[in-house]
């Protein structure tokens, strides 16, 4: 584990700057009203906290780092968040335990630590059965602030800064199972979503199925899967944002996205918001020419190396997202638009520079991946070196 | 770098560089008039056709077997390794020469077909990213790479079938069509791997020794069934092959240029072309060249029942199509590559051909009696004095419920998914706050606003 307060690897350096990148594009794509007034505030606690979160170098600094990012969410008074909030205290409340392990010397007590850290992990990446949260976060809560909170994926990071190092070995006797449950994770969360008819709901579940994928990948015990995972953890990012972000757009637009009766059509009256959101839906599942054929390519030869027969989950459950995803767009963006309907605008122009920069991200990181992998890869190497060190 | 492999290059890349450059202009808010588009269509399909055309009279006339451009490594990560590399050799060589040509005919056919049409410059566009993915396909150096233009030809199909998306049949239907190209992808990601696994190795010099068609491979039998099944399932679903056959016809709802493009002629012999690739292998296993032929024969018999059953032009093309491909597979299982490749050329000209001139067939069914005189006899008399009435009935009825393929399919393989996905919902929404979603205030707006429209 670091020794000082601040420590700032190649990971860390990475993961803050694409955070900020993030962050901004979020900020400046979404509806001008999700960061208005005490939302602003929030989302700055966000950025605060999670930068904090990458670049400390002391559990305890991370816990402070990741309650101040959730301290939104929590007092958010947001109808039918109470799931939210009960599950971002419980896991806050596991980090703490552990945080407070670590104080106590010993063999069992570093196991300890490690389990309570484990679990914190699970809670906040919403994995089966702590996955119930996400998706009835996503129905009732401000998407914009809940995306800048979920898509920092500290619950990843404490994973691979401070749970792998804080005991090898008992990481190496649960990460199979760890492994096999969140393969299952993405399958189930993608099962769910084919037939969800509420977008809110659907996205919810990409993102639950996509960040299992997270850490799937990184809980391989080779470089190219663990690399993948790195990867996929800024796809998710930038992909969901793209698609949360048009989403919201469009709610604010006109109610009918809210439970959609049919073929919206929407399409017709933006056509850029809808290329925006295919863009973003594409990379999420992978599609060649965007980030995500990277991270999904090391992804699957990364799980599927260290589980030949389990592994078969990743590309199952891409398939099935993918189809959820068209579905989806189909579902807001095709169809006939009834002409007694008030036409809807484009987007603006502040949000189309934002929505570009990030399509523009995903296909030139797609078409250039050998950049972000390479630095990526270092800390891949230390993560898979701690997994097979024992 | 010679000349050849630049000429490579450059055939795969236009038509990238058209794409990225037409969406980017188009997101950041300039839409292209018509004109600009078909110059710039038709600029880039000279280009790639007379660069196709010069590459292979320079291959002819110099005896070159193969040009193979490496263009280094794309990315790198602990042992695995992804280098791209593209390859021209006598199997991608007449595939590229097709390509670029007939894409180059129909961009042609189209600038005057969808003229005025709203989706013009979508299908533009489209076509651009199509041409980059399928010759990214045919002429990538290892399977790896060919993962990237086939998932690229898949999804600008599905986007095409969509094109005419106030109607509510092209929409479901791409949907239908994606979700099949998504599971029998499932073959060609697992077969990679299983190539990486069992071979260390997925480009085609690694896998196999000497120039294509007689090339060999140092797999063992069983690695061969393996790799062979896996990319089997693939090339089915690409080929619309049995059991993923019932997309072809669903796609039949895009605009009547793709239609030929896509499935008379690149798009679905995409399928035939990987089998072709991956011949060493199945003279490798019997096991899987017996799979081949067995998926082959079933498809081209009940696909040239429908077809003679069928009433539209464009689907009854569909299942021809669809014949014939069962036929190039089971020429490729039986180990006789060129003649499914000279076959494949054929059958790719003429489908265009005959799809291009769908819209137009009436006509020309009119004008071909005119000229005879009379009414030309029926086809396919010849069946009825040898096959039974009872038979021909039950066959007519096969031939009409399409082999009662989809009926079986929605039975046994989207009902249970579908319902497994429903059930597991059902638990979840135990303890899901419905009253937290009220319904939105403006849906029975739209839906009375839907049926005062009618």
């Amino acid at each position: 584990m670091p020794g000082s307060l601040i420590h700032l690897d190649s990971l860390a350096l990475v993961s803050m700057s694409a955070y900020l990148l993030f962050w901004l594009i979020t900020v400046a794509a979404s509806p001008a009203k999700d960061f208005t007034g005490s939302n602003r505030t929030q989302a700055l606690l966000i950025l605060a906290g999670t930068l904090l979160g990458y670049a400390s170098g002391s559990v305890w600094l991370f816990l402070l780092g990741w309650t101040v990012a959730i301290v939104p969410a929590i007092l958010a008074p947001t109808q039918g968040s109470s799931a939210a909030r009960a599950a971002l205290i419980a896991s806050t409340a596991a980090l703490a335990l552990g945080a407070g392990l670590t104080l106590t010397p010993g063999h069992s007590a570093r196991n300890a630590a490690y389990f309570a850290f484990l679990a914190a992990t699970l809670i906040r990446k919403g994995i089966f059965p702590l996955h119930f949260w996400l998706p009835r976060a996503f129905e009732t809560q401000n998407l914009s602030l809940l995306s800048l909170n979920i898509n920092g994926h500290l619950g990843a990071y404490l994973l691979v800064r401070y749970a792998l190092t804080m005991s090898p070995e008992a990481a190496a006797d649960t990460l199979p199972l760890l492994n096999a449950i969140t393969l299952f994770t993405s399958v189930y969360a993608a099962l769910l979503a084919l037939t969800e008819r509420s977008p809110r709901r659907i996205l919810g579940l990409l993102c639950v199925s996509q960040a299992a994928f997270i850490l799937a990948g990184l809980e391989n015990s080779n470089v190219e899967g663990v690399t993948g995972g790195l990867v996929h953890w800024w796809v998710v990012a930038f992909a969901t944002t793209g698609m949360i972000t048009v989403y919201r757009a469009l709610e604010v637009r006109t109610t009918e996205v809210a439970q959609p009766a049919g073929f919206l059509g929407l399409a017709i009256h933006a056509p850029r918001l809808a290329a925006f959101f295919a863009v973003a839906g594409l990379a999420l599942i992978g599609l060649p020419g965007t980030l995500g054929f990277a991270a999904e390519d090391l992804l699957f030869h990364g799980t599927l190396e260290s589980h030949p027969l389990l592994g078969i989950a990743l590309p199952l459950a891409t398939a099935l997202n993918a189809i959820t995803t068209l579905r989806l767009f189909s579902t807001l963006f095709l169809g006939r638009r009834s002409t007694l309907v008030t036409p809807i605008p484009d987007a603006r122009p502040a949000q189309r520079w934002a929505l570009a920069a990030c399509a523009v991200l995903l296909v030139a990181g797609g078409l250039a991946p050998g950049l972000l992998v390479s630095a990526s890869t270092p800390a891949a190497v230390r993560i898979a070196q701690l997994i097979t060190a024992r | 770098m010679d000349n050849l492999q630049l000429l490579l290059i450059l055939i795969v890349a236009l038509p990238g560089a058209a794409f990225l450059g037409l969406a980017l202009v188009w997101l950041l808010g300039w839409t292209p008039p018509e004109r600009v588009v078909a110059r710039i269509t038709a600029t880039t399909s000279i280009v790639t056709t007379a660069a196709a055309a010069a590459l292979a009279a320079a291959m002819v006339s110099r005896g070159t077997l193969s040009v193979r451009a490496p263009l280094g490594h794309w990315f790198t990560a602990g042992e695995y390794d992804f280098v791209l590399s593209l390859l021209v050799d006598r199997l991608s060589l007449p595939m590229v020469v097709l390509t670029t040509a007939l894409i180059g005919i129909v961009g042609a056919f189209s600038v005057r077909y969808l003229h005025r049409e709203r989706g013009y410059f979508r299908f533009f566009l489209l076509l651009h990213l199509f041409t980059f993915g399928s010759l990214l396909a045919f002429t990538a150096g290892s399977f790896d790479l060919l993962i990237g233009g086939w998932e690229l030809v898949g999804i600008t199909s599905v986007l095409l079938i969509a094109f005419f998306d106030d109607r509510r049949e092209p929409v479901r239907n791409a949907l239908r069509v994606f979700a099949t190209y998504r599971i029998a992808d499932l073959g060609l990601l697992i077969g990679v791997f299983a190539m990486h696994y069992l071979a260390e190795t997925a480009a085609y010099q690694g896998l196999f020794t000497g120039e294509w068609p007689s090339q060999g491979t140092e797999a063992s039998t069983s690695a061969a069934t393996i790799i062979g099944l896996l990319l089997l399932v693939a090339a089915a679903g690409k080929s619309a092959q049995m059991p993923f056959s019932g997309w072809l016809p669903r796609a039949m709802e895009g605009p009547t240029p793709s239609s030929a493009i896509f499935y008379g002629a690149i798009s679905v012999h995409a399928g035939a072309y990987i089998l072709l690739r991956a011949e060493p292998l199945f003279r490798a296993s019997p096991a899987a060249a017996a799979a081949v032929v067995a998926t082959g024969a079933a498809t081209a018999i009940l696909a040239t029942l429908t077809h003679r059953v069928v009433s539209d032009a464009k689907t009854s093309l569909a299942y021809a199509s669809m014949t014939q491909l069962g036929i190039i597979f089971v020429e490729i299982g039986l180990g006789f590559p060129m003649l499914a490749l000279a076959h494949m050329s054929g059958h790719t000209v003429v489908r265009t051909l005959q799809f291009l001139r769908a819209p137009s067939m009436l006509h020309d069914y009119h004008r071909m009696h005119a000229a005879a005189g009379g009414h030309l006899g029926r086809t396919g008399e010849h069946y009825h004095g040898i096959i039974p009435p009872g038979v021909r009935l039950w066959l007519y009825r096969a031939g009409l419920e399409r082999g009662f393929y989809d009926a079986l399919v929605d039975r046994f393989a989207t009902a249970p998914v579908l319902h497994l996905s429903r059930w597991l919902a059902s638990l979840e929404s135990s303890s899901h706050d419905s009253a937290a979603h009220p319904a939105p205030a403006a849906a029975p707006v739209t839906a009375l606003a839907r049926k005062v429209e009618g």
